[in-house]
């Protein structure tokens, strides 16, 4: 005990010392600059928590041509106006759903981004992926065979990255066209998506025996 | 008439198109100028030429960078439309006064269109009537400005002038190419090569050709060079003769001397080679990995600025105005200029230089220049961005997006989908002389090998000597089984029949390999297209050497060009893959690799890097990229 307390009174000497050197500093600039610190610190802390809390925004991906920026403008404006050709660039905005904006009361906006589907803008997804909370792949139910192996090769590319795997960002796969009669059902393609999806898989396990 | 002239936005949504012009187009004229024009980079053309099932369309287009808009006009090819591209500049101006980015229609615009097509037709008459009188005075006005004809003059006299610009550039590469070829000693027809390049290239050109109208100072041009080169025709005659003639047997009685016993047998090689397998033991032997199979770690370190500071400050003009400098640098802070051509000027140029000193063909990094200048012109500029570091970025892009395989290049799944089918998976090595192809089909055998797939190689040149025996040495060595037929026989018949063989015996892949065959050698390019169409390939491999400059753009498009009309049925194939060799001998002057993607479209499988059975991995698009633009 007695040699904790002349410890003490060693630490208090020392401290006692410096004080005395800071001492030397004007006491209200001491504060202030202290102030400053403090307030910094606060601010930085509360901008963590605030990003803490989730993002509201939908990534739509698929193919070129399955029908993404038809969806994304009629879930804004309800039509898609004149039609549409093949995107080139990302279309993103934050609004509230067509179906939605004549809803009384308090309505959140949804932050909605398109991705062109066309294999050589292939990499801007990943620029968008970080900020997704769902994302929704769109398959064409009317052209579904000729692109099957193009569709299952990029729901795998997608399935397989290590943001949606980390982040296990919830998918959701919409068959678009199905109003057509010649498009094929939901089982058919979910059924011809998994059997395309093991070939897939089994020959790139085959890759690295 | 126009057929149609839509307004959409970047992302994809058509903004206005004409009311009255409601001809539905046929095909997807707009879908593939998209596709296959404008994100292939080539948004520098002046025109696109889109081919349907009952329609010939060209189509001409222009670019609102700042707001994000594509102006496209659709015509019939037929019809030599002058006004389009005064048009479209007016239409662009006006639209872009009412564009809101809010808005989605734009029906007022209707009436403003059908005026601005009154006064385009009435300049373009007016021009019609005075260019006559005056073609042929003006010409030195600049070569740049290509797209939007500005005023009424400058429009017609400008097509005429790049086009004779261009073609006088391109005649000069021409006759500089025809002068090696001379040298070389391999003229078997290249005249003819040479006249059908001349009128034949696409890109634009013919379109180009096609407005002349009047007097054609072009085609005077190309008579006088041809008349030239006419004096080299008849050394090419006499040059085939014995050609022809060696390829005949002459079966000369051996002379006898001093009565020595007459010796048939003059071949010496030893008869075990003639059926390889019982005499040597098996060599399979295992190499190791190949480089396929192995990640390539790629080191992130970003280059310094400092250096390349230096480089584009000694490449600026050295009479850059004291005031311009201190505007750029105060609009560079504040973000608020608009990107003019001029201030991308010397940046492009910089880049060009840099790309063309890392062995880019010269023609591609011109037309890669443009196509940035294009997506960039009239943009805004970040705050605290120079226009150089704009112009990389944009340039690093558009070098993705080229180097990007349009489709999936993983051979593995396309083997295992032709397996199912039952039928082997063909792929055929064409290429110029001495590149490396059976070199690389020796490669590619092994790697597949090691996947378990069964390989079998037929050896389709039956013009060099030993190559045969070269194809049966490897498939000694890795114990593969190959179809071979000897010398002077047709490959084709060969190729078919290997294929045959290998469904028979069960094969997975056959490997076909071809002779070296330059590209304006037109019957060894006809045999090769015969030898494609009779046997339906699934992989058209071309095989060029990393070494190569601007030939390779030559090569590439001679190429795909004779496979296409030599083919007998509409739709031919065309090459599907590039595997690009001697990758080791070049440190850092990847350009080759560029130049060969944007002319042909296809994508690179597979790079060869030495000279054994290992040495053969993937592009890497990131470290191409990032050597090239260091």
């Amino acid at each position: 005990m007695e040699e904790w307390i002349n410890e003490l009174q060693k630490w208090l000497k020392q401290a006692d010392q410096l004080i005395h050197l800071i001492g030397e500093v004007p006491t209200v600039q001491f504060y202030v600059a202290i102030g400053v610190l403090l307030l910094t610190s606060v601010l930085y802390l509360l901008v963590l928590v605030l990003k803490r809390t989730k993002s509201n925004t939908i990534v739509f991906a698929g193919l070129s041509g399955s029908g993404k920026t038809v969806i994304f403008y009629q879930l804004r404006d309800g039509s898609s106006h004149q039609g549409t050709v093949t995107s080139m660039d990302p279309n993103v905005d934050s609004f509230v759903l067509h179906s939605e904006s004549d809803k009384v009361g308090e309505v959140n906006p949804v932050h909605v981004i398109d991705v062109p589907g066309h294999s050589r803008l292939r990499t801007k997804l990943d620029e968008y992926l970080p900020q997704a909370a769902g994302l929704v792949f769109v398959v064409d139910a009317l052209d579904f065979l000729p692109n099957c192996r193009g569709a299952a090769e990029y729901l795998y590319y997608i399935l397989t990255k290590a943001s949606v795997v980390k982040k296990k960002i919830p998918m959701l796969i919409l068959c678009n066209k199905t109003d057509k009669v010649t498009a094929h059902t939901k089982e058919f393609i979910r059924k011809l998506l998994e059997k395309e999806i093991d070939k897939l898989w089994t020959s790139i396990k085959n890759c690295y025996i | 008439m126009l057929e149609q002239l839509l307004i959409f936005t970047r992302g994809g949504l058509i903004l206005w198109t004409c009311k009255e012009l409601g001809n539905a187009l046929k095909g997807s004229p707009i879908d593939t100028l998209i596709r296959s024009c404008l994100l292939e980079e080539r948004s520098g053309d002046l025109s696109y030429n889109y081919d349907a099932p009952g329609a010939a369309y060209t189509l001409k287009w222009t670019f609102n960078n700042d707001l994000g808009l594509i102006f496209v006009a659709v015509y019939q090819r037929i019809l030599h439309l002058f006004y389009v591209d005064d048009l479209l500049a007016t239409v662009k101006r006006e639209f872009s006064q009412l564009y809101d980015s809010k808005k989605m229609d734009y029906y007022d615009f209707d009436d403003i269109y059908r005026q601005l097509q009154k006064e385009a037709e009435a300049r373009a008459e007016e021009l019609k009537k005075s260019s006559k009188l005056q073609f042929g005075g003006s010409r030195s006005t600049n070569f740049q400005s290509k797209k939007q004809g500005q005023a009424a003059v400058i429009g017609r006299s400008d097509g005429g002038n790049q086009k004779s610009n261009g073609s006088g550039k391109d005649g000069g590469d021409k006759d500089s190419i025809v002068s090696r070829k001379l040298q070389n000693g391999n003229s078997n027809g290249h005249q003819n090569g040479i006249e059908s390049y001349a009128t034949g290239d696409g890109k634009g050109k013919e379109n180009r050709e096609s407005e002349a109208g009047a007097f054609d100072v072009n085609k005077l041009q190309k008579k006088l060079r041809s008349k030239g080169g006419k004096k080299t025709d008849t050394t090419t005659i006499t040059n085939k003769a014995p050609k022809v003639d060696s390829n005949k047997k002459i079966t000369k009685k051996n002379r006898v001397w001093d009565d020595a016993p007459t010796q048939p047998k003059l071949d010496f090689t030893d008869p075990a080679d003639e059926r390889g397998d019982e005499n040597f033991e098996v060599v399979a032997k295992d190499h190791g990995k190949s480089m396929m199979d192995k990640e390539e770690i790629i080191s992130s370190d970003d280059e310094s600025e400092e250096e390349e500071d230096e480089e584009v400050g000694a490449d600026n003009k050295p009479n850059a105005k004291k005031t311009g400098w201190f505007s750029s640098m105060f609009q560079s802070i504040t973000g608020k200029a608009n990107l003019d051509k001029a201030d991308l000027e010397p940046a492009l140029k910089g880049l060009k230089d840099r790309l063309m000193t890392k062995n880019v063909a010269e023609e591609i990094a011109e037309k890669l220049c443009e196509s940035v200048a294009a997506s960039l012109e009239g943009k805004k500029m970040g705050s605290f961005t120079r226009i150089s570091s704009t112009v990389k970025t944009a340039m690093e892009e558009a070098l993705v997006r080229i180097l990007t395989p349009k489709r999936s290049i993983d051979i593995l799944r396309d083997v295992h989908a032709a397996k199912e089918q039952g039928k082997p998976y063909v792929v055929v090595f064409v290429g110029v002389n001495g590149v490396g192809k059976s070199t690389n089909l020796a490669k590619v055998a092994y790697w597949l090998q090691q996947h378990k797939v069964s390989v079998m190689m037929a050896a389709c040149d039956t013009f060099r000597s030993g190559a045969v025996e070269q194809l049966r040495t490897h498939a000694r060595r890795l114990n593969i089984p190959i179809f071979e037929k000897g010398y002077e026989k047709d490959p084709a018949v060969v190729a078919k029949e290997a294929i045959q063989e290998a469904a028979r015996n069960g094969s997975d892949v056959v490997l076909v390999d071809t002779a070296g065959r330059m590209q304006d050698n037109e019957p060894l390019m006809r045999a090769l297209s015969k030898l494609i169409y009779l046997n339906n390939p699934d992989l058209v491999l071309f095989v060029g050497e990393a070494l190569v400059g601007n030939d390779a753009v030559d090569q590439l498009s001679k190429f795909n060009q004779k496979l296409a009309d030599l083919a007998n049925s509409p739709n031919a194939r065309l090459i599907d893959g590039i595997l690009l060799t001697k990758f080791d001998t070049i440190d850092d002057k990847v350009g080759a690799a560029l130049s060969m993607v944007y002319i042909s479209g296809a994508p690179v499988m597979f790079v060869g890097c030495g000279q054994s059975y290992t040495d053969l991995k993937k592009l890497n698009v990131k470290s191409i990229i990032k050597t090239l633009l260091m």
